[in-house]
């Protein structure tokens, strides 16, 4: 319904050229497979060696390249690989699928470790730390908030002109699905993203959008 | 009366946040807004997301030789021991005089390290542990109290934590994040009557220009 209001051609034009970048690599899919938040059950639950291999041999060279673009150097890189990995092995338990995927997980928690580390370098041990920032255990559930508001806030013309200023890659799930009508999932395999990463983008770009809105309006 | 937070960090700011690379006290007053704020909760799981596909598109080839790996691997699998979470003292409740207030879980702990409460008729504050060019503090304006007209060097952010403040551009609840610069002078007043509760971040003039505004200028428009 959202569609008929939206298709002005201002929107199209700008909406496709953020199409063929983002479709013509190679698709990725390695995200959609659940291998990784099965391997991390089976740590949790039984310290399970094997299981803790395959994850390992999967993240830490991408830890390292993260680390290694984000400290310049390869001791503190694998510094930070060996000290996400440690919690991964011993905090596999706190992982909650519900929440979000592995890689996700693991992600932040690199985040957290190399923050840790950037503070203590600097000698601030006692101040705020990454506990502080980012606490364990979640806020309340927070799910299907918003998104009827947000098609309506679709419909507005005036949102037409904010339409190429989005990020590529939140830009062409947008109009996959409100130009396209694609549903989230195919929009996820045409990708070769995961379900959720679809989702998330739309949601931003939505936020993005009524961001600008809001500016355009003051 | 609808308590609806209302004045949100950007996008921007939230995705500096999840990459874990914004100031300390900054993050600390992002991450303060989150636990009041369902709506940005949502977008920071979003922006995580969408961070973690990116850190998995790089490219994995690896120059370490695989003994080392194995090394690192077997280091972590026998250290069999979970290392037990060292508790942190932390302190939910504070009292300030007569009053008491319910602190969000993630300013528990730093708290608890809390230095002694400074009483200026009707406003009250106390510094928490910050880095040097920052200072972070909790603020207690008293019902029906005005602060007096300031202007800041550098940059003050602050977030409501409990009761409510106005100022000339708008009223204030808990989990609202104002920001202002030196451009900015505001007379913010507790009009109703109770006691609200802030947490502060003033930032050093020098700090100020070289760090902050090159990313806060750009959003300064979205929070008034």
């Amino acid at each position: 319904m959202v569609i008929t209001a939206v298709s002005g051609h201002h929107v199209l034009q700008t909406a496709s050229d953020g199409v063929s970048q983002m479709t013509a690599g190679p698709v990725q899919t390695e995200q959609q497979n659940p291998q990784w938040e099965q391997a991390l059950a089976l740590v949790a639950v039984k310290r399970d060696k094997q299981a803790f291999s395959d994850l390992f041999a999967h993240f830490a060279p991408r830890l390292r390249a993260f680390g290694l673009r984000m400290f310049g150097n390869e001791q503190q890189a694998m510094e930070m690989v060996q000290d996400t990995l440690l919690n991964v092995w011993n905090k596999a338990a706190l992982f909650d699928p519900s929440r979000g995927c592995a890689t996700t997980w693991i992600y932040t928690i690199a985040r957290n470790v190399r923050f840790d580390m950037l503070r203590k370098k600097q000698q601030r041990k006692d101040e705020i730390s990454a506990d502080d920032l980012w606490p364990d255990g979640e806020h309340p559930d927070i799910e299907g908030e918003h998104s009827q508001q947000w098609d309506l806030l679709l419909i507005a013309e005036k949102l037409a002109p904010h339409f190429a200023a989005l990020p590529p890659a939140q830009r062409v799930v947008v109009e996959k699905i409100y130009l396209e009508e694609l549903s989230h999932q195919q929009v996820a395999e045409l990708l070769g993203i995961p379900l959720g990463t679809v989702k998330s983008r739309l949601r931003l770009a939505l936020e993005r959008l009524r961001e600008a809105l809001n500016e355009s309006e003051r | 009366m609808s308590q609806n937070v209302n004045h949100h960090p950007s996008i921007s700011l939230l995705e500096l946040y999840c990459d874990g690379s914004l100031t300390s006290e900054v993050a600390l007053l992002v991450a303060t807004h989150l636990e009041f704020c369902p709506h940005c909760q949502q977008l920071k799981a979003d922006i995580e997301t969408d961070q973690a596909w990116q850190f998995t598109q790089q490219p994995a080839e690896s120059v370490v030789s695989n003994d080392d790996w194995l090394q690192m691997l077997n280091n972590i699998t026998s250290s069999d021991t979970p290392r037990q979470p060292s508790l942190r003292p932390a302190d939910s409740v504070i009292s300030v005089g007569d009053y008491q207030f319910r602190l969000p879980r993630n300013l528990q702990h730093l708290a608890a390290r809390r230095s002694k409460w400074l009483n200026v008729g009707g406003i009250a504050s106390c510094r928490l542990p910050s880095g040097e060019p920052h200072h972070l503090s909790l603020l207690l304006i008293d019902k029906n109290t005005e602060v007096p007209l300031h202007t800041h060097q550098g940059l003050e952010m602050t977030l409501v934590l409990s009761g409510e403040i106005v100022d000339e551009s708008g009223r204030y609840v808990p989990g609202d994040l104002i920001i202002n610069t030196p451009e900015h002078t505001h007379k913010p007043r507790n009009v109703s009557s109770e006691p609200c509760l802030c947490l502060s971040v003033l930032s050093a003039p020098l700090h100020f220009k070289e760090g902050l505004t090159r990313w806060l200028n750009p959003l300064q428009r979205f929070f008034y």
